[in-house]
C-alpha cells in the first residue's frame, strides 16, 4: 500500500470514528505497533540511501499529521461524549434542597440578646434577680407603701410561703444598689409574672428589660439621649421618642415614653390609632425614696430608670399579634425564628 | 375617666379646640384616650394618674391644668348665695364624729323651701355626658358639684333625720341599709356609716341611704360635705363589694379644705336652681386641720436633674399659674408653698416634675451623659445560659419557654413533692409553682405530636419548691429517637462546655421512688462528673406517657444549670497532632448480654497503653445467629505514637494482648 493511499484511508477513518472506541481502533490500526506505517518505517534501513530519505522524510510527515489529526477528533469525541453524559445526568433544579436540621432560638432569647448587646455596647452591665420576690423589694422599698391605691397598678400573684411573684424586675435596682457604689449602669431582663386575665396582649408572665443609670448627675436629657439611641438600632430606623407625663412611685418626675409609629413613621395610621406614636415604656428619674432604700444619699447621687417588655420589642419587630405565642411551645412558631 | 368641654369652658377662657386640647393634655398632663362629639359637647377620656386624682378626679383641677398649659385665666367658681339670717343651721341638724380618724372633717349645710324637680337642661346634658343619670335637682347639684370639684356630697331630706341628728360611726354587727337604688348591704364593724340616733342613713364615703332621701316633698336640704380617711373607705369598699363615684374619689384621698369649698358652691347652685333659703352657720367638725406644706427648690438641682435650663421667671410662673406660691426666693433657693389640694407634691423633685413638663418635656434636648469609660461587665450567667442555648441549637433542639406554673393534674401524675402554692391562682392550670420543667416540656410534645414525628426541645429557666426555693434548670428532650442519641447529646453540650470526666450512672431507685417514678426503670441514668451527680438522662415511664396520651417514646435529660455551670471552662487546650501514620485493627467480642460495654472498653485501654489513640464501637449485635443470652460487640482499634510510625509487627503485639486480656473472662470470646 502507498502512503498515499494509507493517508487516504487514515484520514477517512478518523473522519467517520463516531466515538473514542473506533477511534481507538483506527490508531491501533494506522499509528499502532502493527500498523502498515510503522512496518514502513522499520523497513527503511533496507532502502538505498537516496529513498530512504524520501520515504523517511514522507512517513514521518504522515506520522505527525496523523497523530494531530487524531487527537483533535480525540478531544472532540471527548467533549461530545461529556456532553452526552452531562445531558443525561439533567437534574430538576426546581425540586427542593435538602436542608440540614438545625435548632431554632426563642424569639424572646434572640430580642433579649440583641437589647443586652446594644445597652452593653453604651457601657450597661447585665445583672440578673430572683423571681421570686418578698414585699419589700418588689414594693415597700420601691416607694409603694402597703394599702396604697398605688399597689393595684400592679396585679400580684402572692405565694403560700409568703412571698409573691415579682410583678416587675425593678426590684433588683435595690438588689444590686445594696451591694454596689455609683455610679453604675445595668439592665436587667428577665421573667415578671401579673396577677392578669390573658389575651393577645396579655399574660400571666412576660419579661421585662429594666435599665438603671446613676452618678452624680444623670439627668432627664441623658435618659433622652440612651434611649432614643437603643430604638435606633433595635429597629434599624431613624424614629424618634418623646416623654410624656405618667407615675410610677419610683420614679419623680415619672414619664411615658413613647416612640414614632413605625408603620406611618408619625404620620397616623390604625396601628398607633391614628396618633404617630406607640406607646414603649415607663421611666423616670429614680425617687429620692428608691436610693435611700437601697443604703445611698439622694444628695449624692441621681439618676434614671426604665423599664419596658422584652415580649412588645419582639412583637414588633417580627409583627406578632399574639403574646400567649410566646409560651405555646408550638413548633409551627418556634421553627420560624 | 369623662370629662365634658363644655364644663371646661366655664373656667378657662380661649380654651383650645378639642382636638388640640386632648394633644396639649396628653403632652402636658394626662394621656387623653378619646375624644367624642355628643350632641353639644364634647366628651374626652382622660387618663388621670393615680397620684394625681386627689385634684383632677374633677373638672376644676384639670381646668387649672389647662390655664398653666396654656397661660390663660383660670375663672374661680361662684360660691355666694343668699344667707337668711333667721334661719339657723343647729337648729335642723346636729353632727356627733365618733371616730375622728376615720373622718377628719365633716361639714354640713341646711336649705329650706327648696322646690324639689328636675334639672334644667344644661345640667342634665353634663351629667349624661360624664355618665351620670339625672335624678332631681338637688341630687343632680350635688353630683354635679362632685365633677367640678371632686369633692363628693350627699344631700339628706332634714324632716327625714330622727332626732336631727347626725352620727358618724363604725356600723355595728347586723346592722343593716337600704340603699337609694334599693340595694340590701349587710353591715359590719368594719364599714363606717352616716346614722341618725337610730338607724345607719348612708354608707359613708360610698352610697346613702332610701330612708332620708330626697324626694318630690322634700322642703329642707341637709347638704354633707365631709372628709373620710381612704383606707377607711377602701376598706368598707372591699368589704361590701361596692364601687361609686364617690368611694373611688375618697380611696385616693382628698383635700380636707375642700369640703367647705364644695357645700358652699352646692348651695349656691341648689339655691339659683331650685331657690330656697340658705340657713346661717355651717357645721363644720375639723379635727386636724390640714396646711399647707413648704418646699425648698434648688434652681441648680432642676437644671441638673432635667439636663435643660429653664428660665427662673418662667420657672415661677408655671409654679403660681398651678397655684403654688414662691414665699422666698434667695438664690439659687426657692421657698416654695404647696396648695393642700396638691396631696403628690411634697419633695422638690415633685416641684420639678410640676416645671419639666408644664414647660415641655419635648424641649428638653437628648444629649449623652458623660461617663468614666468603664466597659460593661460580662455577666457569667448570661454568658453559660447564652452558650448552652446556642450548642443546643446547632444539635437540632429548638428552644421553648413554658409557663412557670404547673396544675394541679399534673401535680398528680408527675407525684411532685416540696411545692410552692399559690396563694391566688388565676386557674386550676397555675396552681402551683414548677418544681421541674419536664412535665410542661411534656405537654409540648402531646401538643405538637400531631405535625411533628421527630420533636427535639429544651428549656433553660427556672423551677422552684419548698426546698430548693428558686434555681435554674436546663431541660430536653426527643421523641422519635433514643436514649443513645441523647446520651451523644449530653456528650457534646458538657464537652462544648469545657467539662470532661463525664460518666453515667445507672439509677438505683429507692423502693419507693420506683412506684411512681417518672424515668423508665431500666433506661434512666445519672449523669456524673467525676463523682457529682449533675442530672438525669431517661426514658419517660409509659405510665406517665399513657397519662398524658404522648405516642412515641420520649427520652429527656435534666440538669441542674448552677452545677453545670460551675463545672463549665472556657479553658480549651489544643492537642498536637501526630505526623505518624495511624494502624486500625479490628476486634469483636462476644459477652453475656449483661456485660457493660464499658468493662471491655477498660481492660482493652488497660491492656492496650499510650499507643490505643482512639476505640470507636461500631456495631451492637444480638440476634438469633448467636449463642442465647449473648450480644456481639465489634470495635475499630486506632493505634498511634507520636513519635514514630508503628510498625506492623509491633501493633500485631499490641492487639494480641488485648485479645489474651479479654480472654481471661471465660464469658467472654473473641470472634476471629
Amino acid at each position: 500500500m502507498t502512503l498515499k493511499t494509507l493517508k487516504i484511508e487514515a484520514e477517512k477513518a478518523i473522519e467517520k470514528a463516531r466515538d473514542l472506541k473506533v477511534l481507538n481502533n483506527a490508531f491501533k490500526k494506522y499509528l499502532g505497533k502493527k500498523s502498515e506505517l510503522t512496518r514502513i518505517l522499520r523497513s527503511l534501513e533496507k532502502l538505498p540511501k537516496a529513498k530512504r530519505v524520501k520515504v523517511g522524510k514522507e512517513a514521518n510527515t504522515l506520522k505527525n499529521s496523523l497523530r494531530i489529526q487524531f487527537d483533535k477528533k480525540a478531544r472532540e469525541l471527548k467533549e461530545k461524549a461529556q456532553k452526552e453524559t452531562e445531558e443525561k445526568e439533567w437534574i430538576d433544579v426546581t425540586v427542593p434542597g435538602k436542608r440540614p436540621v438545625l435548632g431554632h432560638l426563642h424569639p424572646l432569647t434572640l430580642v433579649k440578646r440583641k437589647a443586652e448587646e446594644i445597652f452593653q455596647a453604651m457601657g450597661f452591665t447585665v445583672i440578673q434577680g430572683p423571681e421570686m420576690e418578698n414585699e419589700w423589694y418588689n414594693f415597700d422599698a420601691l416607694n409603694i407603701p402597703k394599702d396604697h391605691p398605688a399597689r393595684d397598678l400592679w396585679d400580684t400573684f402572692y405565694l403560700k410561703n409568703g412571698l409573691l411573684l415579682r410583678t416587675h424586675t425593678s426590684p433588683v435596682q435595690i438588689r444590686f444598689m445594696e451591694k454596689n457604689q455609683p455610679p453604675l449602669r445595668i439592665i436587667v431582663p428577665g421573667r415578671i409574672f401579673r396577677h392578669e386575665a390573658t389575651d393577645a396582649s396579655h399574660e400571666t408572665n412576660f419579661y421585662q428589660l429594666e435599665g438603671l443609670m446613676v452618678s452624680e448627675q444623670v439627668s432627664a436629657a441623658n435618659f433622652k439621649a440612651i434611649i432614643e439611641e437603643f430604638f435606633q438600632r433595635f429597629f434599624e430606623k431613624p424614629v424618634k421618642i418623646r416623654l410624656i407625663p405618667s407615675f410610677f412611685p419610683f420614679v419623680e418626675p415619672g414619664f411615658q415614653v413613647d416612640m414614632t409609629c413605625l408603620n406611618c413613621e408619625g404620620k397616623g395610621c390604625p396601628a398607633c390609632s391614628r396618633t404617630g406614636w406607640l406607646e414603649m415604656m415607663g421611666a423616670g428619674m429614680v425617687h429620692p425614696n428608691v436610693l435611700r432604700a437601697a443604703g445611698l444619699n439622694p444628695k449624692n447621687w441621681q439618676g434614671f430608670a426604665f423599664g419596658m417588655g422584652i415580649d412588645r420589642l419582639a412583637m414588633m419587630k417580627y409583627k406578632i399579634n399574639d403574646i400567649r405565642l410566646f409560651y405555646s411551645g408550638d413548633l409551627r412558631f418556634l421553627q420560624q425564628f | 375617666m369623662k370629662f365634658s368641654y363644655n364644663f371646661f369652658r366655664d373656667y378657662v377662657s380661649r380654651l383650645p379646640k378639642p382636638e388640640k386640647l386632648a394633644e396639649l393634655l396628653t403632652q402636658h398632663s394626662f394621656e387623653v384616650e378619646e375624644v367624642k362629639k355628643t350632641g353639644g359637647d364634647f366628651l374626652l377620656s382622660i387618663d388621670i394618674l393615680p397620684n394625681r386624682a386627689p385634684d383632677c378626679f374633677s373638672h376644676f383641677g384639670v381646668a387649672r391644668e389647662i390655664a398653666a398649659i396654656t397661660k390663660s385665666t383660670l375663672k374661680p367658681l361662684l360660691v355666694r348665695g343668699l344667707i337668711s339670717n333667721k334661719l339657723k343651721t343647729r337648729d335642723y341638724v346636729s353632727v356627733d364624729i365618733r371616730d375622728k380618724k376615720a373622718c377628719p372633717r365633716y361639714t354640713a349645710k341646711v336649705l329650706t323651701d327648696v322646690k324639689v324637680g328636675s334639672s334644667p337642661k344644661w345640667l342634665k346634658d353634663r351629667l349624661r355626658v360624664c355618665g351620670l343619670n339625672p335624678i332631681n335637682n338637688i341630687v343632680d347639684i350635688a353630683n354635679y358639684v362632685m365633677l367640678e370639684t371632686g369633692q363628693p356630697l350627699h344631700a339628706f331630706d332634714g324632716q327625714k333625720l330622727e332626732g336631727k341628728k347626725i352620727i358618724v360611726r363604725f356600723a355595728k354587727n347586723r346592722e343593716k341599709i337600704v340603699t337609694l337604688d334599693e340595694q340590701k348591704f349587710d353591715l359590719n364593724p368594719d364599714v363606717l356609716v352616716i346614722a341618725d340616733i337610730k338607724k345607719p342613713i348612708a354608707i359613708a364615703g360610698l352610697k346613702g341611704g332610701k330612708i332620708p332621701e330626697i324626694d318630690k316633698k322634700t322642703k329642707i336640704v341637709v347638704l354633707e360635705s365631709a372628709n373620710f380617711n381612704p383606707r377607711v373607705i377602701r376598706k368598707s369598699s372591699r368589704k361590701l363589694n361596692l364601687k361609686t363615684d364617690a368611694s373611688l374619689r375618697f380611696e385616693h384621698g382628698i383635700d380636707s379644705n375642700l369640703t367647705e369649698l364644695a357645700i358652699s358652691r352646692a348651695a349656691y347652685l341648689i339655691q339659683k336652681i331650685a331657690g330656697g333659703k340658705i340657713a346661717q352657720g355651717l357645721i363644720d367638725i375639723y379635727t386636724k386641720k390640714s396646711y399647707p406644706k413648704r418646699i425648698r427648690l434648688d434652681y441648680g438641682y432642676l437644671i441638673r436633674l432635667l439636663g435643660i435650663k429653664i428660665e427662673r421667671k418662667e420657672v415661677k410662673s408655671i409654679l403660681t399659674k398651678l397655684g403654688f406660691k414662691i414665699i422666698k426666693e434667695k438664690f439659687p433657693n426657692l421657698i416654695v408653698e404647696v396648695p393642700t389640694w396638691r396631696l403628690d407634691v411634697s419633695i422638690p423633685e415633685d416641684l420639678i416634675e410640676e416645671i419639666g413638663r408644664i414647660y415641655d418635656y419635648e424641649k428638653i434636648p437628648a444629649t449623652f451623659p458623660i461617663a468614666a469609660l468603664i466597659p460593661a461587665k460580662r455577666n457569667l450567667n448570661a454568658f453559660w445560659e447564652d452558650m448552652t442555648k446556642n450548642i443546643l441549637k446547632e444539635a437540632g433542639f429548638t428552644e421553648v419557654y413554658n409557663y412557670s406554673f404547673i396544675s394541679e393534674d399534673e401535680v398528680k401524675i408527675f407525684n411532685n413533692e416540696n411545692l410552692i402554692e399559690l396563694e391566688n391562682p388565676m386557674s386550676k392550670e397555675q396552681k402551683y409553682l414548677r418544681s421541674s420543667l419536664i412535665p410542661n416540656l411534656l405537654k409540648n410534645v402531646q401538643k405538637n405530636q400531631k405535625s411533628f414525628n421527630k420533636i427535639r426541645i429544651f428549656e433553660l429557666g427556672k423551677i422552684f419548691g419548698l426546698k430548693i426555693k428558686e434555681k435554674r434548670q436546663l431541660a430536653g428532650l426527643i421523641s422519635g429517637d433514643d436514649f443513645y442519641r441523647l446520651k451523644g447529646v449530653m456528650d457534646l453540650l458538657l464537652n462544648k462546655l469545657g467539662i470532661s470526666n463525664i460518666w453515667y450512672d445507672e439509677h438505683q431507685p429507692t423502693p419507693g421512688q420506683s412506684k411512681k417514678a417518672l424515668w423508665h426503670a431500666k433506661k434512666c441514668a445519672e449523669i456524673k462528673v467525676d463523682n457529682k451527680e449533675i442530672g438525669f438522662l431517661g426514658e419517660i415511664s409509659p405510665r406517665i406517657l399513657q397519662s398524658l396520651k404522648i405516642a412515641n417514646k420520649v427520652v429527656v435529660f435534666d440538669l441542674g444549670f448552677d452545677k453545670l455551670q460551675k463545672l463549665a471552662s472556657e479553658e480549651h487546650e489544643y492537642m498536637s497532632l501526630s505526623k505518624f501514620p495511624s494502624a486500625v485493627r479490628d476486634l469483636a467480642v462476644l459477652v453475656p448480654r449483661g456485660t457493660k460495654v464499658v468493662q471491655v472498653l477498660n481492660k482493652i485501654n488497660a491492656a492496650g497503653g499510650k499507643l490505643i489513640r482512639d476505640i470507636d464501637l461500631f456495631d451492637i449485635y444480638e440476634g438469633e445467629e448467636l449463642p442465647q443470652g449473648k450480644k456481639n460487640l465489634a470495635f475499630h482499634i486506632i493505634y498511634q505514637a507520636k513519635d514514630r510510625t508503628l510498625k506492623s509487627k509491633e501493633v500485631d503485639e499490641i492487639h494480641q494482648k488485648i485479645i489474651k486480656a479479654l480472654e481471661k473472662d471465660p464469658t467472654w470470646q473473641i470472634r476471629k
